[in-house]
């Protein structure tokens, strides 16, 4: 050890140098890049802050950020983008670094709300607003589908399905869960699952099965199977979830175990619905078109900046901002375009269009 | 890392000019082993027979054949960096996932399956190499350095894409859609992948200088055997295995994200330890890693049965594999008083 | 009886200069020059505001339970095992907490009833790895699927939020300008510190981690040390997970999962081996988690992709490890 001393001669030198030019940069730097707001911002421009999702099985969580970007550089405020890591601690992190930005405002999906009361009480005391997608908090303004009904209007597609073609005699009603989402995925899977109930009054309490699908195809695909071995006598089978990517891992056991003779799923997302690939029994899923609800959160902007602070609407019925879930069926969903294509057919419309009108041919 | 076993010069002692280590006491355990992991399965089967005696099906032998598929290739190749005394590879996730989407990528570039396939492989192969280049250039422990890889690898597949889809008239498609002596189409590769890799490392020269390389490195050194070399291609091997599984994950999953491919790695490394595969190297039986994965991969669908909430089944796991080790080393400890 | 009489030593005066340097080469050296780089960088990028108060706090409050964290599960490594259900540990503490203060029971039982928990999970991990032996990343291993699954198991819903104010005003509150948590974590650090370095219950666990055998015919008890080790592990995760509640007002089911791979990360980059013990010091821990804090920072204020920090982290891990080895430390054949 010791003949590295001369090393930490060196060293202890080479930290000085580094420190000394260290604060030249400083001194001589403006600042940072464009990219963020100057921290003594009062009178800065307009800036928007974005928390996106994080969770690495969700492609539109990556397209919203991108699409609010270019939302922000049209209008030449600034814009600060970071990650919500599916992750409750991250996002509280993130609420800090938003404050210390000064940001004029936040728009967030932040996927593990458990956090959301401590980070509401930060943001308030701070005086930010706050526009939350899909996901509701007290004193935020809430833009989204209203969850509970998107579930009601899937089950109920679902199960007048079942009924024009089985007569409501089902044997088995799957729900593929997302217990991490909380109550996303109570109001999803829970109301398509009550949805179903309701249409189909008869089908026996026993016939009701979850399972954990963690809201990916993989862990769907993975955990399904035992459901599907546990229940051989079930023909008639339908399938709920928390998401497509829930759903179909589902279908795919189904598939695998050969029980997809009579098998019917409606998904939420849309997320698997659209292109070459659908699953032969995903009957129809429900559309939010996740990837455009910064277009309308930017309304809320707008007025914000010109001085005119829209009252707080912040729960699933009184919503800021209601986006109308799209139910759609797989034939129906054909016509809709893939999410990068979404994506850009809205960037390139009329300011003020919503993605239902654009896409939503139901 | 506390090492259990005491790892004795015995083994060249005993050895062979061939290199190996075979001796009675060791086969001994072997059956011991075998005996003990059979015999919680059976107690499971029968556990949950009891309960529901519908459970004895063909349905729950295509769900459990199912789902030992991807997991038993992969366990391969982890047991195989094992048993070569590399300790642990944290980033076969990466590999498979790599593998899988340089594969749908091919085929949605409408390259022949072939090509696919063998574009699949080399992925995985590539970047067991990059890992193993890294352990044995910088003779670095290979938990951190994969553990380093399979952080970095995740993000940079995150930069590669988002989500990746298989064309579904594909071959691969069909294939993983499809079955084979009434069990799927994707249980035999690993069958196969289990079946070859046990004979080889039983049988041929180079199984035997893996299995020195981790038993005693040191004499393996004096007996000529080049660790760097056998450690390289060990990661590479383990690597090109993953592959497979990689091929055969985008096979079953129509569409599948860069994180897919993590939910794999503990489930793996259970499997490999509930083998009784050291973690220091040296010796591993293949047969039973096989049941091993069996086992676990029949629990999920035990607690299906049981009616069980699904997390019971990762206590069940966890609880499992906790007393299989706990056995293991009073058993151990007895045998050594 | 007398004690035996020491050799005597001696002792030359070292000028403190020379021991400053000599303190570089250690691995609590070179990280600490790794976060003076970070520093430096941070400076040059992001402006003075990188070591605003604000900016300070958001580090430091985002650092501050994993730093409680993992000094206690630092132990265990000096000590030989590696626990990998800290995360885990982390995440059932947090659900068992944040349930039970939801209906209502007083939360400084709660609290000891979590810590409790805590203690007993530590101990099973202690009689398996101890009692009987068995490989502790084998036993760990189990031990954190275990507790996952029970956490999915109790929360399945959404779970409740449980704002205590006495709590939030600790995790979240400053003093002077510094997140209280981070004050305690620091606190904790260096007590962790001066108990490694100069009292001898801390030379006792680097002896057993540095040889368990040597150790032992030196007359300590190294189960007695192991033991000790994977309880306080255990119970710095119960209590992170209690304070995890105190800063977030809840606990999903998910909470903690990964922890274990960052706090090991960044316990590695400061110096600690998760293949021999006996090497590391707890400050050398928290420099770690602060350079991994401080990048994860610079990328978020200069609007970087985050998932550029993995990469980054692997990296600086990579090249701590390179470092250790060229240090003398052991190299892998």
């Amino acid at each position: 050890m010791t003949q590295l001393t001369g090393l930490g001669r060196s060293f202890t030198r080479g930290i000085a140098g580094l420190a000394a030019v260290g604060l030249l940069l400083t001194g001589c730097s403006s600042g940072s890049p464009a990219a963020s707001a100057p921290a003594s911002g009062a009178a800065a421009k307009f800036t928007v802050g974005f928390a996106v999702g994080g969770q690495p099985n969700a492609d539109w969580q990556k397209l919203q950020g991108d699409v609010a970007a270019s939302l922000a550089a049209a209008r030449g405020w600034g814009y600060v983008q970071l990650s919500n890591d599916n992750s409750e601690a991250t996002a509280t992190t993130n609420a800090d670094i938003f404050i210390q930005k000064k940001v004029n405002i936040v728009m967030t999906f932040n996927g593990q709300p458990a956090a959301n009361p401590v980070m509401a009480k930060k943001y308030k005391d701070a005086g930010i607003p706050v526009v939350t997608f899909d996901i509701a908090q007290p004193g935020w303004y809430f833009v989204g589908v209203d969850n509970a009904s998107a579930g009601t209007a899937g089950g109920t597609k679902l199960g007048e399905l079942a009924k024009s073609k089985w007569n409501c005699k089902v044997d088995m009603v799957i729900s593929a869960e997302g217990t991490s989402s909380g109550q996303i995925n109570t109001w999803r899977t829970g109301n398509a699952r009550d949805a179903v109930k309701t249409v189909c009054p008869d089908i026996p309490a026993a016939a009701y099965v979850s399972y954990e699908a963690d809201g990916n195809l993989t862990t769907s695909l993975k955990n399904a199977p035992g459901v599907f071995a546990a229940h051989p006598n079930a023909k008639n089978i339908l399938v709920v979830g928390i998401n497509d990517q829930a759903v179909v891992g589902a279908l795919q056991a189904a598939t695998q175990l050969g029980r997809d003779g009579s098998i019917m799923g409606w998904g939420q997302d849309g997320g698997l619905i659209t292109g070459k690939n659908v699953d032969p029994n995903l009957v129809g899923s429900v559309m939010y078109f996740l990837e455009s609800y910064p277009a309308d959160a930017f309304k809320i902007a707008d007025q914000l900046a010109a001085g005119n602070a829209p009252a707080v609407k912040d729960t699933g019925d009184n919503a800021a901002v209601q986006i109308k879930p799209c139910p759609v069926t797989k034939d129906q969903a054909a016509a809709i375009p893939s999410i990068e294509a979404r994506v850009t057919q809205l960037g390139a419309a009329p300011a003020g269009t919503t993605a239902y009108s654009l896409f939503c041919k139901a | 890392m506390q090492t259990s076993p005491v790892r004795t010069a015995d083994g060249s002692a005993s050895g062979r000019q061939d290199g190996s280590f075979v001796t009675d006491a060791r086969d001994r355990t072997g059956l011991r082993d075998t005996l003990s992991i059979l015999g919680v399965w059976l107690l499971l089967i029968i556990a949950t027979t009891v309960v529901r005696p519908d459970f004895l099906s063909t349905q729950t032998l295509l769900a459990v054949t199912f789902t030992m598929s991807i997991s038993g290739i992969l366990a391969v190749a982890q047991a195989l960096v094992v048993i070569s005394g590399g300790l642990l590879d944290l980033s076969l996730p990466v590999s498979l996932t790599l593998s899988a989407w340089a594969t749908v990528t091919a085929l949605n570039n409408d390259l022949p399956t072939w090509a696919a396939i063998f574009i699949g492989i080399l992925s995985g192969a590539a970047w067991g190499a990059l890992n193993g280049l890294i352990v044995v250039f910088g003779k670095l422990n290979p938990i951190i350095v994969t553990l380093a890889m399979g952080f970095g690898g995740l993000a940079v597949l995150l930069l590669l894409f988002l989500s990746a889809q298989i064309p579904s008239d594909s071959d691969l498609r069909r294939f993983g859609l499809g079955r084979f002596l009434g069990l799927p189409n994707v249980f035999w590769p690993m069958v196969i992948v289990i079946v070859v890799a046990g004979l080889a490392l039983s049988f041929t020269r180079w199984g035997r200088r893996l299995k020195a390389v981790g038993g005693n490195p040191q004499a393996a050194r004096t007996r000529g055997i080049s660790l760097p070399k056998t450690r390289f291609f060990v990661f590479v091997g383990a690597g090109a295995v993953a592959g497979l599984a990689g091929l055969c994950f985008a096979a079953v999953n129509p569409s599948f994200t860069p994180a897919s491919g993590a939910d794999f790695q503990l489930n793996v490394i259970a499997a490999v330890i509930l083998a009784g595969i050291s973690l220091s190297g040296g010796k591993g039986n293949l047969l039973l890693l096989l049941l091993s994965v069996g086992f676990l991969s029949t629990i999920p669908t035990s607690i299906a049965f049981f009616g069980l909430a699904p997390g019971w089944s990762l206590v069940l796991q966890g609880a499992l594999l906790i007393l299989a080790v706990g056995i293991d080393g009073y058993r151990l400890k007895r045998s050594a008083r | 009886m007398t004690a035996p009489a020491l050799p005597t030593v001696e002792v030359s005066p070292v000028s403190w200069g020379r021991r400053l340097i000599e303190k570089f080469n250690g691995p609590v050296g070179s990280i600490g020059v790794t976060l003076v780089a970070t520093l430096v960088i941070g400076l040059a990028m992001a402006g003075p505001m990188f070591v605003s108060p604000s900016n300070i706090n958001i580090v430091g409050v985002s650092v501050a339970v994993p730093l409680i964290v993992a000094v206690m599960a630092s132990f265990a490594l000096l000590a030989g095992v590696v626990d990998l259900s800290i995360g885990s540990m982390v995440g059932f503490g947090a659900v068992i907490f944040n349930q039970l203060v939801a209906i209502g029971m007083n939360a400084w039982l709660v609290a000891a009833i979590t810590i409790v928990v805590g203690v007993l999970v530590g101990l099973i991990n202690a009689l398996v790895i101890v009692g009987y032996g068995a490989e502790p990343l084998a036993v760990t291993l189990g031990m954190l699927t275990l507790l996952r699954g029970l956490s999915h198991v109790i929360v399945v819903n959404a779970p409740p939020s449980t704002l205590i104010e006495p709590l939030y005003d600790v995790t979240q509150g400053s003093i002077g300008g510094f997140p209280t948590l981070l004050l305690i974590g620091v606190g904790v650090t260096l007590i962790a510190a001066g108990v490694v370095s100069k009292t001898r219950i801390g030379r006792k666990i680097q002896a057993v981690g540095g040889d368990d055998r040597a150790a032992t015919r030196a007359g300590i008890s190294a189960s007695k040390v192991r033991v000790t080790a994977l309880v306080l592990s255990s119970v710095g995760a119960a209590i992170g997970g209690i304070l995890y509640v105190g800063q977030l007002g809840s606990a999903s089911n998910s909470l903690g999962f990964g922890l274990e791979f960052q706090i090991y990360a960044a316990l590695m980059i400061g110096g600690y081996s998760i293949t021999r013990g006996g090497v590391g010091n707890p400050i050398g821990g928290l420099l770690g988690l602060l350079v991994v804090a401080g990048i994860t920072n610079i990328l978020n204020i200069q609007f970087f992709d985050p998932d550029y920090l993995d990469v980054i982290v692997a990296v600086i891990l990579l090249v701590a490890v390179l470092l250790d080895r060229v240090r003398g430390g052991d190299s892998f054949e």
